[in-house]
């Protein structure tokens, strides 16, 4: 196990397997201008930016320390609020912070030091593809001064996985924006990368990399030996981003025999447009981040790519799959309802061989999938849509940003000439797993759309749906926000016809 | 600005410009810089010394009956533990309440809350010690829990008994006025959310004491409870609080816990001892703000114009009494708000649940008083047809007239505060623009709302409105600074600071202020009440001022001038005689240390004019009010819900600030925490009386996006009052600000019935609930 802390590469064959960043940062580092707030990924104080070697040089991303593993940041730079001013001069993001009364207590600004730190860089990283040919190392000095200053949006969606109970966030806000008034500091200085170093090792996946008593971690860099491992250990706890799995370690102290984690397989990643059916699909590999969907999705699916910028945080994701999301099979996870919707397909792998399934077809009870042991989750695949198709996705939650579901709507429509062809409707919170309103799609198919139609079919609601009283909303309240979002459905597809 | 070796400067540049840092400047909080850079020391941040252990709670899984059975076998064989006791190790005291006893340590057989703690654990790592309390085997027998505030009063299950304070004869007023209403609100109470969790770090020293590092915002608590729990006396415990990640009142009462039951393990093992609570334990075994319901009869004319009301307020305390007598008496001060009213009668009721015990929460009552108080007018307004705001100003108080609780108005520019916010944020011609909205979206409505705030200042138990400080001047003309309260993030520290370097007209970069120490400043009071810098500054003021005076005693006879020749200025003592003479400040500093004159001082500070017979319910309780007025807007998706507040102007007073930036960050930073508990954060426990809005995942503060276009302005008058320079706290009022957006969020759900009907809106207002109000306007409205 090899990674670089604020410049400085740290090996440690015997860091415990299922060792979080922050708690060996934390314990065995002595790094403690990383916080604790939540252990649970929400809050944001101890995010830390992660370098990943890619082909254009160091790519920086955010993440939570408390439920990211250490194992996720083998052969990556790790910078923490300390590394950024290591030089003894302050990052931006810091000088900024202090000018602008950003901080009171203190306790969240090192993770808002972070975020920020990340969209500074992001702003380069957009300067630089403005300035087409100039990679990290060619850039010119001067350069380093054309920082565009960050749409609020983004600003927003930068920290929204941070929280402050202090300040009300507007200071915070307004020093984000000024960034650029600072002499510009490039990350790549504090870790001192050198473009020569990109050397994508190829060590043995067979391997664990950690190994302390019974408990051992591996990271296989094919889906070849991550089938040779399932082979050996079928029972294997599988980590895609760990956004709900490293929970079990964070919050409660679970231990795991064996894990395989999978976000070293560049297979899993990757994505194509396929032209089988009338209007082509789009094929997305199982271990894409939502990070690296969002601007896949945002040109044939806009309104997908829209939820995905209420997923969780800009940390979360940066680790969070798609693949994960279906497969922990929550029934308040925000894709699935989508991809029920779309009438997605799912494509499994593994010690049984490769096959696919119907996304509607996947779950089959609470955190219950058709994924058997030695299985996992390879692509999903989704149809495009036609000119005649439209795809809505509706989420209500008590938070804006950075909240779990009360209700996740999605509803794919195809409509010719004020006819409604064909509904699909789906909702995750409102039953054992995400679940079609059948009841009320046969009552839109075949009917004019109109406003009465739609009333009418939402009158079917509770034929389709019994759903519970929890902490996140009410029975009733549930079932009302789906006859409503019918409403919406309408009056939005009106709007935009 | 920060605190940078500006010490460093020549002196022939410092006597050039105006000493920097002085009071009513903006200057950066103290520890910006570290808190930027990461170098700010939290104690889970202290490097731990060699064998220090950690500790974890074992927690009960019913929620209300009694231990019959404790198997810990497993427990002590677990992997890593140490120690593990149980209530009957604990030396000494076993009771750790506050004001008035029922919270001891551990559980004395006895279970009032789901979670309490049973056992506790010390195990080399706090994996280890979090692994090892799952371990234990407890069986029980259960009884049937209260839960609510309805079903304590049905039972008459009380923490304290019922308190009523009375103005007038409120039946008859009531039944003599034109018209009147009832009703009733019920508000839920407020996760603190501190960012750092409770920690305590205690190190045992060689006299059988303890040296406890803790995040508390009353260190002077936590050291007598830590002696007497080991039944040690009062000296030979320190502790030390350099900052917090945040208080807002959960670190007043209820940090003391841990440090208790780390000190009781220090003892018996002689081993430093660390207890941390992760977010889980820390939101379920601390407690929270209070709910309250609220109901009342209020009288009115056809104008609006107030007669009467007859209030009941209900504060759900939990199991015990901690703070809650002084909290449901400060809910029921602030039920009239800024309001006349010729005739009140209001009953605080103290309810016992079996619940975690709730404590203070900035605002202490004051915002759930309030919130009923502001529901009331509304009712009142939309009852006769009239804007709020229009029947808001016209029943505020005027000079003269009394509070229920006997104190006499004095200075209170309110109307025209109000006034002046209405024109500045256009409320008028807004509320046009907002009808047309209305008008033209079917889906969409807005509601506007502009509210008063005015908070009573001073702890209302009359003691605690005491402070000490500690000035040391050393040779080189560096001053240390330390105080009785605690910074948790408001700049106390800072603002401190710049009232000594105004003292002395100093940089304030010649200023160290040190941790809160039990050793340095004996005796004080909680950071709390929003008193920290009234107190803390006065007292530090009152040391400077001792020894300014030796010190110009000494030069008045050094230099043969009388003391109208002297001065301090720009970093150097100004001697007038045929001409001036400029002494570099650490020249004579020197001179009179080598003439024997003392450099260091004690200084001391009591609030005046305050006085309250809680038995007549009448006196004076408050120093003065801090005042203020904010106007909200809101835009609701009547299909979900769903809702945006789109702006928010603010007119606050904080009299001379002594720091604009750090009072607007109080302000803003308020306003934020009242709206997240007016909207977005919800308690919620299952039937079995679990908290289920058990972690950040379920119980959400504001984000950044949450937050409206704000607008922040100081309403820069002097306090009347004398106060450290005539300034205001600031710590508490703006909480109450949210409540604009609470009102406007009923304003919007009113539109769809023409403002003719009041929608119930019980807080948190979450969608769900915005939903209701604005289907019970649709169904009512017709």
């Amino acid at each position: 196990m090899r990674f670089n802390l604020n410049g400085r590469w740290v090996e440690d064959a015997q860091a415990d397997p299922q060792s979080t960043i922050l708690r060996y940062l934390r314990t065995q580092m002595a790094q403690v201008d990383v916080k604790e707030g939540c252990a649970g990924g929400d809050c944001g104080a101890c995010t830390v930016m992660v370098g990943q070697v890619t082909e254009q040089g160091l790519q920086y991303h955010t993440v939570n320390a408390c439920i990211a593993l250490l194992a996720s940041v083998h052969g990556a730079y790790v910078i923490t609020p300390q590394g950024l001013a290591s030089d003894g001069e302050l990052h931006p993001a810091q000088q900024a912070l202090i000018d602008h009364h950003g901080s009171q207590c203190g306790y969240c600004t090192p993770g808002f030091v972070m975020s920020m730190a990340a969209l500074y860089q992001q702003q380069f990283s957009q300067a630089d593809s403005d300035a087409a040919g100039q990679t990290v190392s060619n850039r010119p000095a001067d350069r380093l001064n054309a920082w565009p200053v960050p749409e609020d949006e983004a600003i927003h969606a930068a920290i929204s996985g941070n929280l402050c109970r202090c300040t009300g966030y507007r200071p915070i806000i307004d020093a984000a924006r000024a960034m650029g008034e600072y002499p510009a500091k490039n990350a790549d200085a504090v870790v001192s990368f050198d473009p020569k170093e990109i050397n994508v090792s190829q060590e043995n996946g067979l391997q664990p990399l950690l190994k302390k008593q019974q408990r051992q971690l591996f990271l296989p860099a094919t889906e070849e030996q991550l089938k040779a491992l399932l082979q050996q250990y079928p029972q294997a706890t599988l980590w895609a981003g760990g956004t709900d799995l490293g929970l079990e370690i964070s919050q409660r102290f679970s231990q795991f025999d064996t894990v395989i984690c999978l976000h070293q397989i560049d297979s899993l990643q990757h994505w194509q447009h396929q032209s089988d059916e009338p209007s082509g699909q789009l094929v997305l590999g199982a271990g894409m981040t939502y990070t690296q969907l969002e601007p896949v999705l945002a040109k044939d699916f806009p309104s997908f790519a829209e939820l995905l910028h209420r997923i969780g945080s800009r940390q979360i994701r940066n680790l969070g799959t798609l693949g994960g999301n279906i497969a922990n099979a929550s029934p308040i996870g925000d894709t699935p309802p989508v991809l029920l919707a779309l009438g997605a397909q799912l494509e499994i792998d593994g010690i049984h061989g490769r096959h696919q399934i119907a996304a509607q077809d996947f779950f089959t009870g609470y955190k219950q999938t058709r994924l058997r042991t030695g299985e996992y989750l390879r692509a999903v695949i989704l149809p495009k849509l036609s000119p005649s198709q439209t795809l809505h996705c509706f989420k209500v939650s008590k938070r804006y940003d950075d909240d779990i579901s009360a209700v996740m709507y999605a509803a794919w429509l195809e409509i010719d000439d004020q006819q409604i062809i064909q509904a699909r409707i789906a909702c995750g919170g409102m039953a054992a797993t995400p679940l079609r309103a059948y009841t009320v799609e046969q009552a839109l198919t075949g009917q004019p759309w109109c406003e009465a139609t739609v009333l009418a079919a939402a009158q079917q609601v509770e034929q389709d749906y019994q759903p519970i009283d929890d902490v996140r909303a009410s029975q009733g309240y549930r079932l009302q926000l789906v006859r409503n979002l019918l409403l919406k459905t309408w009056a939005q597809q009106e709007v935009v016809a | 600005m920060s605190y940078q070796s500006s010490l460093l400067a020549p002196y022939s540049e410092r006597r050039q410009r105006p000493a920097k840092g002085r009071s009513g400047q903006s200057l950066a909080h103290d520890s910006a810089h570290k808190h930027v850079s990461g170098e700010a020391v939290y104690v889970d941040d202290m490097p731990e010394l060699a064998r220090t252990l950690h500790v974890a709670v074992g927690k009960s899984s019913i929620t209300c009956g009694q231990i019959t059975q404790l198997d810990l076998t497993a427990v002590r064989s677990a992997e890593g533990v140490i120690d593990v006791i149980t209530l009957d190790d604990v030396p000494g005291e076993k009771d750790i309440g506050p004001v008035f006893k029922g919270d001891p340590l551990l559980a004395d057989g006895r279970i009032e809350f789901h979670g309490q703690p049973i056992f506790a654990v010390a195990a080399e790592s706090f994996e280890q010690a979090k692994r090892a309390v799952a371990l234990a085997k407890v069986d029980y027998q259960t009884d049937t829990p209260i839960l609510t505030i309805a079903a304590a009063l049905q039972q008459n299950a009380f923490v304290r008994p019922a308190h009523v304070m009375q103005k007038g004869d409120v039946e008859a007023a009531l039944q003599q006025a034109p018209k009147m209403l009832t009703g009733e609100l019920y508000n839920k109470g407020q996760e603190h959310f501190y960012l750092e969790g409770q920690v305590s770090y205690v190190v045992p020293t060689e006299d059988g004491g303890m040296k406890v590092y803790t995040s508390s915002q009353h260190p002077t608590e936590v050291q007598k409870l830590v002696a007497e729990v080991l039944d040690v006396p009062i000296n030979y415990v320190q502790t030390e609080v350099r900052r917090m990640g945040g208080g807002f009142g959960g670190k007043e009462t209820q940090a003391a816990q841990w440090a208790c039951l780390a000190a009781v393990f220090a003892k018996r093992l002689k081993r430093p001892i660390k207890m941390r609570l992760d977010r889980q334990d820390d939101m379920q075994l601390t407690g929270k703000r209070h709910d309250f319901y609220g109901r009342y009869r209020v009288g009115f004319d056809a104008q609006g114009k107030l007669c009467a009301a007859d209030i009941e307020l209900a504060g759900k305390c939990g199991y015990s009494p901690d703070l809650s007598d002084a909290i449901v008496d400060r809910a029921m001060f602030h039920i009239d708000n800024a309001y006349h009213y010729p005739a009140m009668r209001v009953l605080g009721q103290r309810c016992k649940t079996n619940t975690v015990s709730n404590t203070a929460f900035r605002g202490f009552g004051g915002p759930q008083g309030m919130l009923i108080g502001e529901g009331i007018l509304d009712d009142v307004a939309r009852a006769v047809g009239r804007d709020p705001l229009d029947v808001r100003l016209e029943n505020l108080y005027q000079l003269g007239d009394s509070t229920h609780y006997g104190q006499e108005i004095e200075d209170f520019p309110m109307a025209e505060l109000m006034t002046n916010l209405a024109s500045q944020c256009e409320y008028y011609s807004r509320r046009r623009a907002i009808a047309d909205f209305n008008q033209q979206h079917r889906f969409k409505k807005r509601g506007l709302a502009l509210t008063p705030v005015k908070f009573g200042i001073s702890f209302t138990i009359q003691f605690l409105n005491q402070a000490g400080a500690l000035v040391h001047i050393y040779t080189d003309g560096s001053i240390h600074l330390n105080h009785g309260g605690t910074e948790m993030g408001q700049g106390l520290f800072t603002k401190v600071a710049q009232v000594v370097a105004n003292e002395f007209d100093v940089d304030i970069d010649t200023i160290q202020v040190s941790a809160t120490a039990t050793d340095k400043v004996p005796n004080t009071s909680p950071t709390a009440a929003s008193s920290g810098t009234d107190l803390n500054a006065k007292a530090a003021q009152n040391a400077c001022l001792t020894i300014k005076s030796r010190l110009l005693d000494f030069a008045q006879q050094h230099y043969g001038v009388s003391r109208e020749a002297l001065r301090f200025c720009n970093n150097h003592l100004v001697v007038s005689a045929e001409q001036e003479t400029w002494v570099t400040f650490a020249d004579f500093i020197q001179l009179a240390y080598q003439n024997r004159v003392s450099l260091s001082s004690t200084g001391y500070y009591s609030t005046p004019k305050i006085h309250y017979n809680r038995d007549q319910a009448n006196g004076r309780p408050f120093f003065y009010y801090a005042l203020g007025a904010s106007c909200s807007e809101v835009e609701v998706d009547t299909l979900t819900g769903e809702y945006k507040v789109l702006r928010t102007d603010i007119l606050h007073d904080v009299g001379r600030s002594l720091n604009p930036a750090i009072d607007i960050g109080q302000i803003e930073g308020g306003f934020v925490q009242g709206m997240g508990w007016l909207t977005s954060e919800e308690l919620s426990w299952d039937e079995q009386g679990r908290l289920a809005s058990n972690a950040a995942a379920n119980y959400k503060i504001p984000t950044s996006i949450d937050v409206p276009a704000m607008s922040v302005t100081l309403w820069d008058k002097a306090n009347s009052e004398e106060t450290i320079y005539r300034s205001k706290a600031v710590g508490e009022p703006p909480l109450m600000h949210g409540i604009s957006v609470w009102c406007a969020l009923r304003d919007a759900a009113a539109s769809v019935a023409n403002y003719r009907v009041n929608p119930p809106l019980n807080t948190p207002a979450t969608p769900e609930q915005v939903l209701n109000a604005v289907q019970y306007c649709q169904e009512h409205g017709a």
